[in-house]
């Protein structure tokens, strides 16, 4: 495929994710509903949530300083970014000549480095509780991501995601259990980085105000909100590409891409309603009980490594 | 050779400034302003040896002239003017930065201040530059003589003086080994000269024994766990820009030497040697943060964070030394490369968040960060460097330590794929290990930004806080340029460094770069472009803020709120998190971890305490000398003083007798 080509595609995954992300967590939202029998919102709300929220009046915390300003901003263009270089409609990494997983993992930390800095910065109690958990959270799941991440890279022989992505979508990566047991424990990654129950604890909602976000208001409120949607729906189609590409295309025409993105978003779909599922039959964690959880997810890692170095 | 002069010029001219600083000592000012300047100008030309060095290649000098022990033979290669060109650089920053910053050491005396300081960088501008161990040894042990000085320089204040203890100790301990490694290898050589070790064929033991001697004996100076302990105490009591260089780089010549001798002069026979050095190198980096997470004094906290990066520059060593054995070029180069590269990067970036911390001591007169807060807003200058500095440690892309870092995971990922079973296994876990630390970095970071500079202020002093002159900012900002240009520009600084690399693993060199893009060795393997990302990033903003200009969101207004909505109650800045409860999660998550360091510090601390008692015994050794020797002499005197004064009885008529008795005598003796 060509380098202009390329460029295309990332740009339009970029808008196509920027543009579905609320709705995505609007089915979430409509799915809990359901689940709970109430009626529930539209599944629209979302918009028309952050429609409301731009126009509305921003008020600055006192404490706030320019990272506070500046973050809504950062997290919505590096999660665009992640979504620009996972391969989502083609199995190339359509930005790959950029980076590759490690630039990948790192911008996400870039989010949460500024998010919870901005938490912290407003003097709240519940933005620096928030802050605290989420960067303690990461320091559960970081090993993990990495140690998968890896994993699939070394069976691949690139830290390129379209290097990965083309070659499970080939079979010259089969399913064998090393995979299976990668895609078991990468899947609690998705839970923590989506601020998922049993997961939510940065953002709690009921708990700590939304955590990080407790004084954003205004517009600050809804370019951080899209933000982390966005990263949610990243976070999912990083799973999608490394472990389930299929539906991505190798050609390149309208037709074929069209299709790719249908399969995308039901790809997408399928996996928020099982989150969904998974998430409402929770109860929330206790956070100083969310490490014995992540080092379950850790030991599948480890045992899918073990598998890794016994196969050759 | 015209190199070696310029180093040469460099040195003569910290000396000078040193000597000159002690004159002019009772001048508080004219010493800050002479040590200062002189260093920016010895700087400035030992920066320019360093890039005579990539220019011509290079140089070696030798003074056979003196009739002493050993040949006094210097080399500048091209680790050597890396090492070099880092020590100029952070030399320029912090004497820029201590003409206005010394000030608060006027009472303690500025002229020697800047004397020991001067010292210290010549002496280690000659210890990666010298090409003989006797000299090594001395000017090694003059560099440690100085720090020494520097860590006690407040003297009054006893923890500086035991965390000087302890600091003594164990570099001598260290310097001890050093010795005997030297020593060994003398032995078999029958010279001290680094080429005669290079070229010697010795037997694989003995290169073994001089492995483990110069690695424990080099990794105490760089504070490697569990040789660690007086690190976090030392770095910390010395002055501020001293701080600066102890942590930036004289923790990094010790790296110099692991790399020197046991890269350069022996080869890195066995693959043993690579993994000892990294999985040491491992445990530091994991160990180093999570303590530092834990502290609430900021320079502390650096220090324990140099413990960790010096973890990670040993991780790329010992991947690299594995590379050379195993005979893979691109491991090898790709290791040593991550390790240089970080190695500077810390440099650059340590040296720049000590010189924050000591701006923001400057002000606040308090090392506790429970007691600052909000301080972005008074030193808006100061809190943007050290944003900088803290965003480039946290490894964020796409500012300098992500680009080493991302070095090393390639390495790391080139090692996995590697023919040895160690590798395959460790590779893997490594990487794990790096993501650990690399999110555990992060945490600590936002806890050291956040409660400083954001926030409420939290006390009186932190709340009356004001901006630093502008030579403490120029010399940041200069640190933090640098900081920048080495994420920035990596497509640039990369082929440099990737040269370093490939001379020490003995290879060709590798191309490394293509356009903005660096990768490693493969381009198939990965690729990264720091400028690129930066450009997309800057590109992207304008999807939110078309997204919010269409729907009216600028037109909408802000408006400042007084005070964090605190539940109904009136706010309190106690209400914020603080540094010491920042980090209470991973108290409890790493509990055994938290454990060990206790453990740890046991034995260390009884050598701080056996020090301390000999010091207490030094005036007790006084007396003894005096009941020895001067009571007895004493008593001599006494008796004998009492025997003339039974002759001194004031009667004016015996002093008549004693008068003729005198005379008769004389008389008789003339005439006789």
């Amino acid at each position: 495929m060509t380098a202009g080509s390329l460029i295309v595609i990332g740009v339009l995954q970029a808008l196509v994710i920027a543009a579905v992300a609320p709705l995505y967590s609007g089915f979430a939202r409509v799915l809990r509903a359901k689940m709970h029998s109430r009626r529930g919102p539209s599944i629209l709300q979302n918009y028309r949530d952050l429609v409301k929220l731009v126009k509305r009046q921003e008020i600055l915390p006192a404490q706030g300083n320019f990272i506070f300003r500046i973050t809504p901003y950062l997290t919505i263009v590096c999660a665009l970014l992640i979504v620009m270089i996972i391969p989502i409609l083609v199995t190339e990494s359509p930005f790959g000549w950029v980076g590759d997983m490690i630039l990948v993992i790192y911008l996400l930390v870039l989010i949460r480095f500024f998010t919870s800095l901005s938490g912290l910065a407003t003097g709240s109690t519940f933005g620096g509780m928030g802050a605290r958990r989420e960067l303690f959270i990461s320091a559960l799941v970081e090993p993990l991501i990495l140690l998968v991440l890896f994993v699939m890279a070394l069976l691949a022989g690139s830290t390129n995601l379209g290097v990965i992505s083309t070659a499970v979508f080939t079979g010259a990566l089969p399913y064998y259990a090393t995979v299976w047991l990668g895609m078991i424990s990468f899947s609690f990654v998705i839970f923590v980085e989506a601020g998922k129950l049993p997961f939510d604890l940065s953002e709690a909602e009921q708990e700590l105000q939304e955590g990080a976000l407790t004084e954003y208001s205004g517009r600050g409120l809804a370019l951080m909100q899209w933000g982390l949607y966005v990263k949610q729906l990243a976070v999912v189609s990083l799973f999608l590409a490394v472990f389930i590409p299929f539906g991505s295309t190798t050609t390149l025409s309208l037709q074929a891409c069209l299709m790719a993105l249908l399969l995308f978003l039901l790809k997408a779909a399928l996996l928020y309603a099982i989150a969904a599922v998974i998430e409402n039959s929770m109860a929330r964690l206790r956070f100083i009980k969310a490490p014995s959880v992540t080092w379950i997810a850790l030991g599948i890692g480890l045992l899918c490594f073990a598998f890794y170095l016994v196969r050759v | 050779m015209e190199s070696i002069c310029l180093l040469f010029l460099s040195v003569l001219l910290f000396g000078a400034a040193a000597f000159l600083s002690l004159l002019f000592r009772r001048l508080g000012r004219a010493a800050r302003y002479t040590s200062g300047m002189l260093a920016m100008i010895a700087s400035l030309v030992g920066g320019l040896a360093a890039i005579r060095v990539f220019v011509q290649g290079p140089a070696t000098f030798e003074f056979s002239g003196l009739p002493v022990l050993a040949h006094f033979a210097f080399g500048l290669d091209g680790l050597s003017a890396f090492m070099v060109g880092m020590i100029s650089l952070l030399a320029f920053a912090t004497s820029l930065y201590s003409t206005s910053y010394a000030e608060e050491y006027d009472k303690h005396g500025p002229g020697e201040l800047g004397f020991f300081n001067n010292l210290f960088i010549a002496a280690m501008l000659l210890v990666v530059s010298v090409a003989n161990a006797f000299y090594f040894l001395i000017f090694w042990e003059s560099m440690t003589l100085a720090s020494y000085f520097l860590v006690i320089f407040e003297h009054e204040k006893s923890e500086s003086v035991d965390a000087g203890y302890l600091y003594f100790v164990i570099a001598h301990i260290g310097t001890a080994l050093i010795m005997l490694a030297f020593l060994v290898l003398y032995q078999h050589t029958r010279s001290f000269d680094f080429s005669s070790f290079r070229d010697a064929t010795l037997p694989q033991a003995t290169k073994n024994l001089v492995f483990l001697l110069a690695f424990f004996g080099f990794g105490a100076k760089a504070g490697i766990v569990p040789l660690h302990i007086w690190l976090p105490r030392a770095h910390p009591a010395a002055p501020s820009h001293a701080s600066a260089l102890l942590s930036g780089v004289m923790i990094k010549t010790a790296v110099y030497g692991i790399i020197r001798l046991c890269v350069d002069l022996l080869g890195a026979p066995v693959w043993w040697w690579g993994v000892v050095v990294l999985l040491f190198g491992a445990v530091s980096a994991v160990l180093g943060i999570l303590y530092a997470l834990d502290e609430r004094d900021l320079k502390r906290l650096l220090a324990y964070s140099s413990v960790e990066n010096i973890g990670i520059i040993l991780i790329g060593v010992g991947i690299g030394m594995v590379g050379m054995t195993i005979k893979l070029p691109a491991l090898a180069v790709i290791g040593f490369l991550a390790a240089l590269y970080h190695a500077i990067n810390h440099a650059v970036f340590k040296g720049l968040l000590f010189m924050g911390a000591g701006a923001v001591i400057h002000r606040t007169h308090t090392h506790d960060m429970n007691e600052m807060g909000g301080l972005a807003r008074l030193m808006p200058w100061t809190g943007l460097v050290f944003l900088t500095g803290a965003i480039s440690i946290s490894a964020i892309p796409p500012l300098s330590g992500f680009v080493s870092e991302w070095f090393l995971y390639q390495a790391l990922f080139i090692g996995s794929t590697a023919d040895l079973g160690v590798l395959r296994v460790f590779g893997p876990i490594l990487a794990m290990i790096l993501g650990l630390v690399g999110a555990m970095v992060a945490m600590c970071f936002v806890k050291a930004y956040g409660t400083t500079f954001t926030g409420p202020p939290r006390s009186q002093l932190a709340e009356q806080a004001r901006e630093v002159p502008g030579s403490m900012l120029a010399g940041m900002g200069i640190l933090a340029v640098g900081a920048i240009f080495l994420g920035l520009g990596a497509p640039l600084v990369t082929p440099f460094i990737g040269g370093i690399a490939a001379d020490l693993a003995k290879v060709p060199a590798e191309i490394l770069t293509n356009g903005m893009q660096v990768f490693p060795t493969e381009i198939s393997q990965a690729v990264l472009s720091t400028p690129l990302v930066l450009i997309l990033l800057a590109g992207l903003l304008t999807v939110p803020l078309l997204v919010v200009a269409l729907l009216g969101g600028f037109r909408a207004g802000q408006k400042s709120d007084t005070q964090p909505w605190a539940c109904g109650y009136g706010y309190s800045s106690k209400m914020g998190v603080s540094a010491s409860n920042f980090a209470q999660p991973m108290r409890l998550a790493y509990q055994p971890l938290y454990g060990l360091r206790a453990l740890l510090q046991k034995p260390l601390d009884d050598i701080a305490a056996f020090s301390r008692k000999v010091n207490d015994a030094l005036p007790g050794a006084e007396p003894l000398l005096e009941r020895t020797a001067s009571r007895p002499l004493m008593y001599t005197v006494q008796y004998l003083g009492e025997l003339i004064q039974r002759m001194q009885m004031g009667d004016v008529r015996t002093y008549c007798l004693y008068i003729l008795i005198a005379l008769a005598v004389l008389l008789f003796v003339i005439f006789r």
